[in-house]
């Protein structure tokens, strides 16, 4: 059963879409499903955490051919990074879900199912095309969802993210097949196994153009700042589902890109590149938060506030050192929580009051008090509150910046005080000042509070404990980073 | 003799269907669709005899001593001939509605199709050029006839009279090229031109190649290859339903079909000459094809237009087999069946929604199609992603294959502008579903009607996606590894 964990993990959601979507299953039958689909996974991610090896890189590997004459295998394994991920992937699923209650269409429904086995796909392929195919899959869900179910420009804001997503792919999968051909040109055979394409030794002027493809890929979907302009317009108009995903996992998987390929391929290569995206970072840090300050939208100001953040993030993954590692991993969990508290708190906003806008919201805290408890707990953990993740993980990313220059440290802890402005700033306004008395303010519900419970039980856990969290891949993760070091001759 | 003449059965069952069909076609009392039955029966028979000799020839060439070498037997023409058989049934069971509902079709148009897959089959096994031109013209004909089917229609007309006189005019480019290719060998046929083509040196051999490039001028006319590709939008559009389908699919399969097997046979050691002049034509075909796609408004002209990109992407791989790639002839086997999976499919649904109206299909006449037909939305984006090349369908495997031979060529530059026009492509194709998917329809939802073409199509949708994920791993099932088998089963059959 161990050894098939994975595969279950992955195809379940999907499996479960493709018998109810058979049956014509009604929308009735197809909540519980896909709810069940949710509930199972996270019992057999918990499963697998239980028996996760802290100590040993990738584990429960499972390496089947698929296409033999390509060299092409289905290779799937995890490590305690794509755990961190799957974590995040499965438990907020539920959540999800749990939003999505009154949701009728059955479309909605079956791209989330599709959605979450592309992204848990994503995540644990170990085979460059097929996490090519899980990339590009996860993406077919987000462009229907958002181009039928969204609002405001929709259908433009859905082919855009597609055409520029599929660009940086499309470079990616450039990259793949030559690194498969210099495999193919070194041994006689073809793989595009992660394993055996490590192996490889490239002159410098390849791995360049190389890495190229896959950082074009990785920074539109970050998005690093310069590759961003689908960003806005594509979660202002996005389903509250959709944006949760795109901001929570997607966003993050770029990141993981990095990690994975970039530093599993070309260590050299990317120092090479790291000053240069050290300084976008830097610019996407202080760029969106002045684009979040000055944002009325609710949902635009946070998708630049989540720029923000993964650039902070990216930034804390070129400054290789083990705080800035840390955090950024630590990170990638907590704001992902953090992140899909806020997202739906918005969504809930906008089932309340039908805008987004705060200059025509305010007054929240008075007839509301529960909504404005979890409202500004999500916003602030954003922000970086000290007792939540997202304050270790900043404060660590911040200490790495400052062991590795002083103004870069200085510059990232700045960031720190921009959230803070347009987060309270956003409170001030939305939730305080004059109460419209012609909407009916309506406080959480049961079903509500149930859905974001746990977030907010997580953000604390987090915040307070986060050394149990740090267990999980603490040990490898330096092991890694110093295996880097030794790769490119640096400090130890 | 017997079995020389066994052999000859898949051709001549073909051909006596033609004429059969022809003599029934004058009876008024027998009905369209019995006439249909009677050519698919004809084409079954053709395709499982042909299935059962794949693999086992007897002889190298098909009755030697009444053709002399003028028709080779082997495992690369079967299966071609496999597809073309299968593409004509395809297209006469699928449009089985679509000529109900139209008054103008008549008997001729079974025979035509029939005609015009002997003279695909003919091409494949043709080992002398006289004979390729023959089987070239008489493919070509019936599709000039079918192209202008619909007499009362002007736009239908033109196409027809723009593609004749445009196909005629490369069809003497063609005899030139063979009077040239005889003046240098002294013979016609393809064995003596691959002896003198390997025993003598470049140098000596300037008729010759001035010879074959002027056949390489028809071949790229009919694949659609810019410059020659004025033509193709047109004569896609002008074209009923049904034909275009089969120009689409069937037909410039057939091109192929003797395209490579002059350009990995005959001119074998001398293909490289070609290499600039073919990646120039590819580069153009690619950006060419590219502009006219996203131009169009109509999905059929778009389809059309995109076909051309599509024989960019073929190009490139034969540009590659010139620089010695042993990847990229199975590549182009694999990506003609994936193209002739992904485009039959999909002109089957535009001709399945044709049959129930009249109008021409824009783009805008999709919306809300997904909420009228979902089962039918579904499969049409199915076609559409693997068009566009998109992982997890078999239109990204052949994209993969083909761009791997470029790489493994050393054609880099190439292969990047491949993969960026597969990114434009992904704009036109994407364009579709979004007009399926995006927009609501104030119709109410319609049945799937359960027939042989809705059938047909599923059956399609389905191979598509096996082909693109089917593993190896089930027993007894040809996966996605099954179809490249296939492909180097018939490229090493050349050799």
């Amino acid at each position: 059963m161990m050894s098939q964990i994975l595969t279950n993990i992955i195809f379940l959601p999907l499996l479960m879409a493709v018998v109810l979507g058979i049956f014509r299953a009604p929308i009735r039958v197809l909540k519980i499903g896909a709810m069940f689909s949710s509930i199972a996974t996270l019992v057999l991610v918990g499963i697998l955490t239980y028996n996760f090896d802290t100590t040993i890189g990738i584990q429960f590997v499972q390496d089947l051919p698929w296409i033999k004459n390509a060299g092409i295998s289905y290779y799937i394994g995890v490590d305690y990074l794509s755990l961190i991920i799957l974590l995040l992937i499965t438990s907020l699923m539920p959540p999800l879900y749990i939003y999505m209650f009154h949701e009728n269409r059955k479309g909605y429904w079956y791209n989330m199912m599709l959605l979450q086995t592309g992204v848990t796909g994503a995540v644990l392929s170990l085979d460059l095309i097929l996490f090519y195919l899980f990339w590009e899959t996860m993406l077919l869900p987000i462009f229907v969802m958002i181009g039928k179910y969204g609002n405001g420009m929709h259908q433009y804001n859905s082919m855009k993210i597609v055409l520029m997503t599929i660009l940086g792919s499309m470079s990616m999968l450039f990259s793949i097949l030559y690194l498969g051909y210099i495999y193919f040109e070194t041994t006689g055979m073809w793989s595009f196994a992660l394993t055996d394409l490590d192996t490889l030794v490239f002159n410098a002027q390849t791995s360049i153009w190389l890495t190229a493809g896959f950082l074009l890929a990785f920074a539109i979907k970050i998005p690093l700042v310069g590759f961003h302009t689908w960003m806005a317009p594509a979660y202002g108009s996005a389903p509250t589902p959709a944006v949760v995903i795109m901001s929570a996992i997607m966003a993050k998987l770029g990141i993981y890109g990095i990690w994975r390929f970039g530093y599993g391929l070309f260590e050299t290569t990317l120092s090479y590149y790291a000053p240069t995206i050290i300084v976008l970072t830097l610019i996407g840090l202080l760029y969106y938060a002045v684009r979040a300050i000055t944002e009325d939208n609710l949902r635009k100001m946070f998708a630049y506030s989540s720029g923000s953040h993964l650039s902070l993030i990216a930034l804390g993954v070129f400054l290789t050192n083990e705080y800035a590692w840390s955090g950024s991993l630590y990170f990638i969990a907590t704001h992902a929580i953090a992140s899909t508290g806020i997202f739906l708190m918005i969504g809930l906003t906008y089932k309340r009051f039908k805008t987004v806008n705060i200059s025509s919201l305010g007054g929240i805290a008075s007839k509301a008090p529960k909504f404005t408890f979890f409202f500004a707990f999500f916003a602030l953990s954003i922000a970086g509150l000290p007792g939540t993740g997202g304050f270790v993980a900043e404060l660590l990313i911040i200490i790495g910046a400052f062991k590795a220059n002083l103004w870069i440290g200085v510059l990232t802890a700045t960031t720190m005080l921009s959230a803070m402005i347009y987060i309270f700033w956003m409170i001030q306004r939305t939730l305080f000042g004059q109460a419209n008395n012609d909407i009916e303010y309506s406080d959480l519900s049961v079903r509500e509070i149930v859905m974001l419970l746990p977030l907010l039980i997580l953000l604390l856990a987090t915040g307070i404990f986060p050394s149990f969290f740090m267990k999980i891949y603490e040990t490898q993760l330096y092991f890694t980073l110093q295996e880097f070091m030794l790769a490119i001759g640096g400090l130890k | 003799m017997i079995e020389q003449l066994l052999l000859a059965m898949p051709m001549a069952i073909v051909v006596i269907g033609a004429f059969v069909l022809m003599l029934l076609s004058h009876s008024r009392r027998i009905k369209l669709d019995r006439l249909n039955i009677v050519a698919v029966f004809f084409l079954i028979i053709s395709f499982i005899m042909q299935y059962y000799t794949l693999g086992n020839h007897t002889g190298t060439f098909l009755l030697e001593n009444v053709f002399n070498e003028s028709f080779i037997l082997d495992d690369f023409a079967t299966i071609f001939d496999l597809m073309f058989t299968a593409g004509a049934i395809l297209t006469l069971l699928i449009n089985n509605d679509y000529f109900k509902s139209r008054q103008y079709f008549s008997g001729e148009y079974f025979a035509l199709i029939l005609f015009s897959v002997f003279g695909m089959m003919m091409l494949s096994h043709a080992n002398e050029l006289v004979t390729v031109f023959i089987a070239l013209e008489i493919a070509s004909i019936s599709v000039y006839a079918l192209v202008g089917y619909h007499k009362n229609n002007k736009i239908s007309s033109e196409a027809m009279m723009k593609y004749m006189v445009l196909g005629s005019m490369t069809g003497v480019f063609f005899m030139l090229g063979t009077a040239l290719i005889y003046g240098a060998v002294g013979s016609t046929s393809l064995t003596q031109i691959a002896t003198y083509v390997s025993s003598n040196s470049i140098e000596d051999m300037t008729m010759l190649i001035v010879g074959s490039t002027f056949i390489m001028i028809t071949i790229m006319f009919k694949i659609g290859a810019v410059p020659f590709h004025s033509w193709v939008v047109d004569v896609y559009h002008g074209a009923p339903y049904p034909i275009t389908m089969f120009m689409a699919s069937t037909f410039k399969i057939a091109i192929f079909a003797i395209a490579l097997r002059l350009f990995i046979v005959n001119f074998g050691s001398i293909n490289s000459f070609w290499t600039e002049i073919l990646q120039v034509i590819t580069i153009l075909t690619l950006l060419g094809g590219s502009w006219l796609a996203i131009r169009q408004t109509l999905v059929k002209r778009m389809l059309a237009g995109s076909s051309i990109v599509h024989s960019g992407y073929l190009l490139i791989a034969i540009s590659s087999i010139g620089l010695g790639s042993e990847l990229a002839a199975p590549a182009i086997m694999f990506y003609l069946i994936a193209y002739f999976l992904s485009s039959v499919g999909a002109f089957g649904i535009l001709s399945f929604i044709a049959s129930q109206s009249t109008k021409q299909m824009h783009y805008e006449d999709f919306k809300g199609f997904a909420s009228r037909r979902p089962y039918m939305a579904i499969m049409m984006s199915i076609f559409m992603l693997s068009l566009a090349g998109f992982p997890s369908t078999i239109g990204f495997l052949g994209k993969f294959y083909i761009f791997t031979s470029a790489i493994e060529s050393g054609q880099i530059l190439l292969a990047g502008l491949g993969i960026l026009t597969a990114f434009i492509s992904v704009y036109y194709y994407f364009k579709l579903i979004a007009m399926m998917y995006f927009y609501e329809s104030d119709k109410p939802q319609k049945k799937f009607p359960f027939d042989i073409s809705t059938i047909l199509i599923v059956v399609m949708a389905l191979l598509i996606i096996w082909g693109g994920i089917g593993t190896s791993l089930i027993p007894f099932i040809p996966g996605a590894d099954g179809f490249i088998e296939i492909a180097k089963q018939a490229i090493s059959s050349l050799k």
